[in-house]
This record gives structure tokens, C-alpha cells and sequence, in this order.
């Protein structure tokens, strides 16, 4: 049995999953997510006044709220048909923004990098320098990092009110009118979390310099340009990253998902379904790992089979009934052949498929991206060469954070602090598509008004994506394949399952149930 | 020296979100400077699985002592009253708040739904959710109406969806300070001293209240108290002394208070029209009015006001 346990620190945000890994000769063989709470958001929106969602949705979570309110005021926009002035859409996009760039420091110091810590790595030549720095509360980068997430979400507040748990996206465009101090401030603010972070402790460089980055050639010369960037945070992660192997497990299913965001302020002012891809300035689309394929909501469907909801069959949001919730069992009692999850099992295709920073950065690489939309071919070469991984996922993640301080402080310039901020819209019945990509991925919201109230509603976040059950052919999810064949180096302290679920930031507090395969004995659990 | 244990049951994490913003102090320096001991938390602790589940067992063993039980999110007690819709090291989370409430030197409940059962209780309540004291503006809720801690007191209660950093920050170091006897509570055991004055204190819009002028979405000035359902005359809470991401509130930026630190948010449980509208008879008579006001009295004072002329100068807006 197990003597010592050092995954650290642990839980991590929100909700609670259990995962159960089967473990033989060291290797896993076989891995079952559970989600372990439910509170049927959905059904209590179900007969509400048509703008519930922009009250509930963000509640649903308190990490990606702002990510919540885009998808809500989004499908009312397209049920109601409103209109929208170029000023809402780059208010929107920038809460969008700081929402997700503030995810990028909080999660890589507070969630990620504490486990490059761990003892499994203490023979490693780079070990020393990787507990120094990036060591829960100790390590002298963590406090920096940590303090710096809070810095975005202040200029979100100048918008919004205030982070998490803001209204200020509603159909017709936002609350807010802001005035010349709001963006003179933003802009500071956000000058300031360059400054103390983004350059100075990550980088090692200028943010023009690091966007000159094209290949994974290049990325490596950018390494060893100079001392500056070889020993920033980046620079540290990538040499440590390499040399601990975190390139080399945590593949996953090799599909990619990203529905996009950040709408164009000109190309999105009359809001529809079919028109919401070519406004996308973060580009939407499906990589079934060779090819892109254009993104059709429709192509959604979701799987109950193995999650503790009645039997439906395999149905598309809008074709949904509200689920109906079953008994449910604790992980021990659980029979993995059956229901075994609160969450639901989407699927793109037909395909599980992941979604998050690296499905983004991977949609960036299309070379059939228009001019306003992000061209980025960085990581088709990543992915072609590297493929997924621990390593990759984390560098996707990290890769966005440059790209979107500029777009932030490109926005501000661009609102016309003389022209409309909302448009008052007609409220009619129909049904409606938000979609945004929140800081871990795809989430979507699909409505439908009937009577003046809400018939249905139906919410797939991008964890349910990535911590899926089986679906109806008993395909595993991305978390649990990615999972599968991973190599466990010490039973006792698994910490490479806890790096495969953190990289995908699964917005759920884990518990890993390790057991062996042979005899089943429990060998230990923990939290991720 | 306090020991804390912090827990979260229904819960969107977002109070935890809040914390984490926290400035002065960070979270950070609570361990750091003010004696905070955070024996475990969901985001922030060390501990792990067993290890939880072991150190929830020596608090309730008293084998550890337990001097601040922070509770986050809802209490799921369904479906049957079984609380099996939420599970926690293996066994339902409401049998671990029940018994670790028990032992506790204080509980503290953090947010709308750990207070009241927030939006998750709001019906049909699919979760069987309850706040750990009250149930929306009813005494009782998960723990019942005569449960105190140790310490002597009930359940203290800092609501909001999310609870400002602050407001959580402030009470744990006034328990661990021994500061804990100025800490008053209110009818719904909240600190008295964030929530005796009202969000409209502060409110940058309180002359155009007073002068009956009503601000619109999108624009700049105006009273939002009128026509899209603003409720800071009717809610306690500091939004509006103590800033929000040390920038603003809600209602600084053209948004309605939502009245989330009042029992009962979503008021009026999201029925149609109620919704970022100010419900109205008649059409034009607002059905909430200001707290600690009869309604025909305000609707005299509030017609007196609308029909005299406006102060045009207070009225002015610039960009």
C-alpha cells in the first residue's frame, strides 16, 4: 500500500470529478471519468423569463462566467434577431479577453506547474530550478504569477461591474456606456500586467518578438536566442518540459473542436447562425487530425448512455428533452458497464473530439483562415511534428496570451465612445446559438423560446467535452483516452494522471481513484 | 491562529474565484501575516483525497481542532432527501457539512447558495438544494434554525453571487484575531458591518433616483431603478464603498443590482417580465419599492418628485 503521497497542491476549481484508472505492469489500461455533482441548471431555466440564462448561465461557473454571459446574450441575439453596434461586439470580445488571459497565469502557476515539482522529476538536471520557481506558494514565480491573473479581470470590472458573475452582455449589445477614464485605465492596467508578467517574468521578450514565431524550429531558436528568453518562465518550461518528457504522454484522441469567438466588431452586426463563422476572428472548425472540416452546430450530439439521466437516444441540443436525473452511486459502487457519470457525452460527427487552447491555436493554423481572422500557422507544425500532448496542450494554452494583450489593447482604441453601445430588440419567440471559446474551449448554449418563456435550454461546456463518459458505441471521452496507455511511473503517486487531466483544465475538482487491474485492490486516491 | 477547513458542496466555485482576487490581503498573506491556517481548500490545498478524507475525520474526532468550517455552494440534499447528487470522498456531502458543523468553533457560509440555496434552489430546486441556516427568507435551511457553533454563534452569513473578497477576508481575520465580538449579525446572520447600508449608498446615480430620471441600457446617466429592475434601494451591501476589483460595482457601470445579498435572489424566481424589467402595477406603479418604506408612501413621494421640475445641471453627462 502507499506510504507517502506528494500531488501537490491539489483540488483545483470547480465541481467534482472521480476518475477510476485501472493500472497493470505500471501502464493504465483502462480509465473512467465521473462527474460527481449535479444541480440541473437547465431545468430550472425551463419555463423562465427568455433572459434567464444571462443571470444563470455564469453561475454555472464561476471560472468562466464572463465565457457563459458571451454564449447567452449570443443566442438571444440570434432567436431575437437583434442588432449590434460595433461597440458591444469589441466590449464583449475584451470581457472575453481578460477573462481568458487572467485563466492563463492563475492556471499555469496555480493548477499546472506545481506538478513539474513533484519528486517523480528530482533526477532531472532542470529539477532544481522548475521547484524554485514554479513550487506551490514558495516558488518565486507562483506568488508573481498568481497576483498578476487578478490584473485582466480589473479592466473586465470597468466593463462589467465587476468578475466573476457579471450581466453586462445582454441581446442588443451591453449595459455599460463607458467614458474616457474607463479606457484610459484599461489600458494601463493592462500595461501594467505586461510589464510585471507577461514580458518580464514569461517571456524573457517583447511581445513582437515572440510573435515572430512560426515554426517549432523557430520556437526552439527563440529558446537559445539569447539568456533572457533560454531562462524566462516560457524558456524554463519548454527546456524542463522536453527533458521531464511531458511531450511524450496525454495524446488523447487527436481531434479538435473550437466553435472560435471574439466576433468581428463589423461583420457580426446583424447576428445569425449561418453568418457567425466568417465574423469569427478566432477561427471555429472541426481537425479530425489530417483535415479541417468548416463547423456546423448541427454536426452536435449528445450521448446519455453512460451518464445518470433517462434513456434518450443520441439527439442534437435543440431535439433534447430536459434531462431527467436517475440514482446515482459513489465510485467505489459504481459499475463502469453502466451509468456512471452527471456528465453527458458530446460528440462532434459522431467523433469525441477535444477542445480547449490547443484545439484553438490548432484552428489558427488553417490556412483558409480570412485576413481579420487569426493566421497563425505555429501549431499545424507543432501538432505535425510534436503531435498532442501534456506538453503541447500546456504550450497552446500559454501561446495565446501575447496574441491576446494585443488584441485587448486593439480593441480599446477602437471604441467610439460617441456611437451606440445597445440597441434595444424586439423579444419574439424562436430559437437561438451562442457559442464562444471560454479559456479551456468550445462552449455553446442553445435556446429556445416559445410563449414568451424558455421551452428549452441546453448548455455543452467544454468539460463536458473533454471529461465526457463513454458515448452509446462505448467510445471513450478525450480525458479518459488520453489516460489510456500512459505509463505509471509510481503507483503510489500517480502525478502523471494528475498532469494529463490538469492539461486539459478540467473545470472540475478530480478525485483519481487508482486501482490495480489484476486485483483490484484500491491503491490510493486523491485530488487532482 | 485559526483553522480553517473551506468545502463547497452545490457550488460554480465563483466565491472562491472572488477570493482569490483578494488585495488586501491576498490570499497569500492571510497564511502568510494574519495566522489564517488553511487546513484545506478545493483550489488552494495541499492535501489530497485520503489525506481529506483522514483530516475530516480527525476534526470530527476532535482529534484536530476545527476553528472556521467555510462552506461554498449549496446543500444538495436530493434526490429523496439522500444527498447522493453530490458526493464527497465516497460518502454524500451534506453528511460531511452535518458533522463537521457540529464541531466547529464557527461556521461561515459563503455566497447565495451556501446562504439561501441561491440559483440552485430556485424552483423546481432538480437538486434539493438548501443554504446551511436559512432556506431563501426562512429560518432553518440544511443545519435548522437553532443550530450555533461552538463559539455561541449560528451560522455567519456572507452572501452575494459572488461574496467580495473583502466581506470573506475581513471575517475569517476578525475570527482569528479575536476580533470576533465585533462581528454583529443582522436578522439574516450577516455581518452588520457590510450589510446595514445599501448598495444606492454610493451609487453614482443616487441624484437621478432622487429626481425620478431613468437611465437605459447603453447610456450614459440615469436612474436604472425604474424601468430595468435595479435593486439597490432594497439591498444590503458594500458594492459601492468597498469597489469590486478594486474598479467598480455594477451599478458605477449602467448594470442593475441584481440584489444578490438579499435571501431570495433571483427575486422573484426569473418569472417572466421579471428579468433586467422593473415589475410594475398598473403599468407604471414599481412593485419594489425602497426598504423601509411603505409603498403608498413612496408612490406620494416618488410622483411629488417626478412631477417637479429637474435639476437640469445634475442631469449632465460627458464621455
Amino acid at each position: 500500500m502507499v506510504k507517502e503521497l506528494n500531488i501537490s497542491p491539489v483540488g483545483r476549481v470547480e465541481g467534482d470529478l472521480d476518475v477510476k484508472v485501472y493500472i497493470e505492469n505500471g501502464v493504465v489500461t483502462r480509465a473512467h471519468t465521473q462527474a460527481a455533482m449535479f444541480r440541473g441548471f437547465e431545468k430550472i431555466m425551463q419555463g423562465k423569463d427568455p433572459q434567464s440564462g444571462l443571470i444563470v448561465t455564469p453561475r454555472i461557473c464561476g471560472i468562466c462566467g464572463g465565457s457563459h454571459l458571451y454564449c447567452a446574450s449570443s443566442a438571444l441575439d440570434t432567436a431575437w434577431k437583434t442588432q449590434l453596434p460595433p461597440n458591444a461586439l469589441l466590449l464583449r470580445a475584451i470581457g472575453q479577453a481578460t477573462e481568458t488571459i487572467q485563466s492563463i497565469p492563475r492556471w499555469f502557476y496555480a493548477i499546472f506547474a506545481t506538478d513539474m515539482a513533484n519528486k517523480k522529476f528530482a533526477n532531472k538536471p532542470l529539477y532544481q530550478e522548475v521547484a524554485k520557481r514554479f513550487a506551490a506558494y514558495v516558488g518565486t514565480s507562483f506568488q508573481t504569477g498568481v497576483v498578476a491573473s487578478g490584473r485582466p479581470v480589473e479592466v473586465y470590472a470597468l466593463f462589467g461591474g465587476q468578475w466573476p458573475h457579471s450581466s453586462y452582455m445582454i441581446p442588443g449589445g451591453v449595459m455599460c456606456a463607458p467614458t474616457l477614464k474607463d479606457i484610459t485605465r484599461a489600458h494601463a492596467i493592462m500595461n501594467q500586467f505586461r510589464n510585471d508578467w507577461l514580458e518580464k517574468v514569461w517571456l524573457g521578450c517583447s511581445i513582437e518578438r515572440y510573435l515572430q514565431i512560426k515554426s517549432w524550429d523557430d520556437m526552439m531558436a527563440w529558446v537559445e536566442e539569447n539568456e533572457s528568453q533560454r531562462n524566462s518562465d516560457l524558456g524554463l518550461f519548454i527546456r524542463a518540459g522536453l527533458q521531464f518528457g511531458l511531450d511524450k504522454f496525454g495524446q488523447g484522441v487527436g481531434k479538435f473542436l473550437a466553435y472560435g469567438t471574439y466576433l468581428h466588431k463589423d461583420k457580426y452586426n446583424r447576428p445569425t447562425i449561418e453568418g457567425r463563422n466568417d465574423a469569427l476572428i478566432s477561427s471555429s472548425g472541426f481537425f479530425d487530425g489530417k483535415n479541417y472540416h468548416v463547423f456546423d452546430h448541427k454536426q452536435v450530439m449528445e450521448h446519455v448512455k453512460h451518464s445518470w439521466y433517462a434513456d434518450v437516444p443520441a439527439s442534437h441540443p435543440w431535439n433534447e428533452p430536459m434531462p431527467t436525473p436517475l440514482p446515482s452511486q459513489n465510485l467505489i459502487e459504481t459499475n463502469f458497464d453502466g451509468k456512471y457519470s452527471w456528465s453527458k457525452a458530446p460528440r462532434y460527427m459522431g467523433y469525441a473530439a477535444e477542445t480547449g487552447p490547443l484545439a484553438r491555436v490548432v484552428m489558427n493554423a488553417n490556412p483558409a483562415n480570412k485576413s481579420h481572422q487569426i493566421q497563425d500557422p505555429l501549431f499545424g507544425d507543432i501538432i505535425q511534428k510534436l503531435g498532442p500532448s501534456v506538453f503541447t496542450r500546456v504550450l497552446g494554452r500559454m501561446h495565446e496570451a501575447p496574441r491576446l494583450y494585443e488584441f485587448i489593447n486593439q480593441w480599446l482604441t477602437q471604441i467610439d465612445l460617441d456611437a451606440e453601445f445597445y440597441i434595444k430588440p424586439k423579444e419574439i419567440d424562436g430559437q437561438g446559438f451562442g457559442a464562444t471559446e471560454a479559456a479551456r474551449g468550445a462552449l455553446a448554449h442553445w435556446i429556445e423560446i416559445e410563449d414568451g418563456v424558455i421551452k428549452n435550454y441546453q448548455v455543452i461546456a467544454p468539460t463536458t467535452w473533454n471529461v465526457g463518459p463513454n458515448d452509446e458505441q462505448g467510445n471513450p471521452g478525450p480525458i479518459e483516452s488520453a489516460l489510456t496507455g500512459i505509463e505509471i511511473e509510481d503507483p503510489h503517486d500517480p502525478v502523471e494522471v494528475g498532469m494529463v487531466a490538469r492539461s486539459f483544465d478540467s473545470c472540475l475538482v478530480c478525485t483519481v481513484h487508482a486501482h490495480d487491474g489484476k486485483n483490484g485492490d484500491k491503491l490510493k486516491s486523491f485530488k487532482l | 491562529m485559526a483553522n480553517v477547513l473551506w468545502l463547497q458542496g452545490g457550488a460554480c466555485s465563483g466565491n472562491t474565484m472572488s477570493f482569490l482576487n483578494a488585495e488586501e490581503p491576498t490570499v497569500i498573506e492571510l497564511v502568510t501575516d494574519f495566522g489564517i491556517n488553511i487546513l484545506w481548500h478545493p483550489s488552494v490545498g495541499l492535501e489530497i483525497g485520503e489525506q481529506v478524507t483522514d483530516l475530516m475525520n480527525d476534526l470530527i474526532k476532535g482529534k484536530k481542532q476545527l476553528d472556521i468550517f467555510v462552506f461554498e455552494g449549496s446543500v444538495v440534499q436530493g434526490p429523496n432527501n439522500t444527498g447522493t447528487m453530490n458526493y464527497f470522498c465516497d460518502r454524500p456531502m451534506k453528511d460531511w457539512v452535518k458533522e463537521l458543523a457540529a464541531v466547529a468553533a464557527y461556521t461561515v457560509a459563503i455566497g447565495d447558495c451556501a446562504t439561501w440555496g441561491g440559483i440552485p434552489a430556485v424552483p423546481p430546486n432538480p437538486s434539493e438544494s438548501t443554504g446551511m441556516q436559512f432556506h431563501k427568507q426562512k429560518l432553518g435551511g440544511f443545519l435548522g434554525a437553532n443550530y450555533k457553533s461552538r463559539g455561541g454563534l449560528p451560522v455567519i452569513n456572507i452572501p452575494g453571487c459572488p461574496a467580495h473578497p473583502d466581506w470573506i477576508t475581513q471575517i475569517l481575520v476578525a475570527i482569528s484575531t479575536g476580533r470576533i465580538k465585533d462581528v454583529l449579525i443582522d436578522e439574516y446572520h450577516r455581518p452588520k458591518t457590510f450589510f446595514t447600508d445599501f448598495v444606492q449608498t454610493g451609487c453614482p446615480n443616487v441624484n437621478n433616483f432622487a429626481q425620478k430620471i431613468d437611465g437605459h441600457f447603453g447610456k450614459r446617466g440615469g436612474c436604472l431603478f425604474y424601468e430595468v429592475g435595479c435593486r439597490g434601494p432594497m439591498t444590503r451591501a458594500s458594492c459601492n464603498r468597498i469597489l469590486w476589483n478594486r474598479q467598480a460595482s455594477k451599478t458605477r457601470v449602467n448594470h442593475p443590482c441584481l440584489g444578490c445579498t438579499e435571501p431570495g435572489f433571483p427575486h422573484h424566481d426569473l418569472v417572466r417580465g421579471s428579468v433586467f424589467k422593473s415589475l410594475k402595477y398598473l403599468g407604471f406603479l414599481p412593485q419594489d419599492v425602497p426598504t423601509g418604506e411603505g409603498r403608498l408612501k413612496y408612490y406620494i413621494r416618488a410622483g411629488w418628485e417626478k412631477i417637479l421640475p429637474t435639476n437640469k445641471a445634475l442631469k449632465e453627462t460627458s464621455k
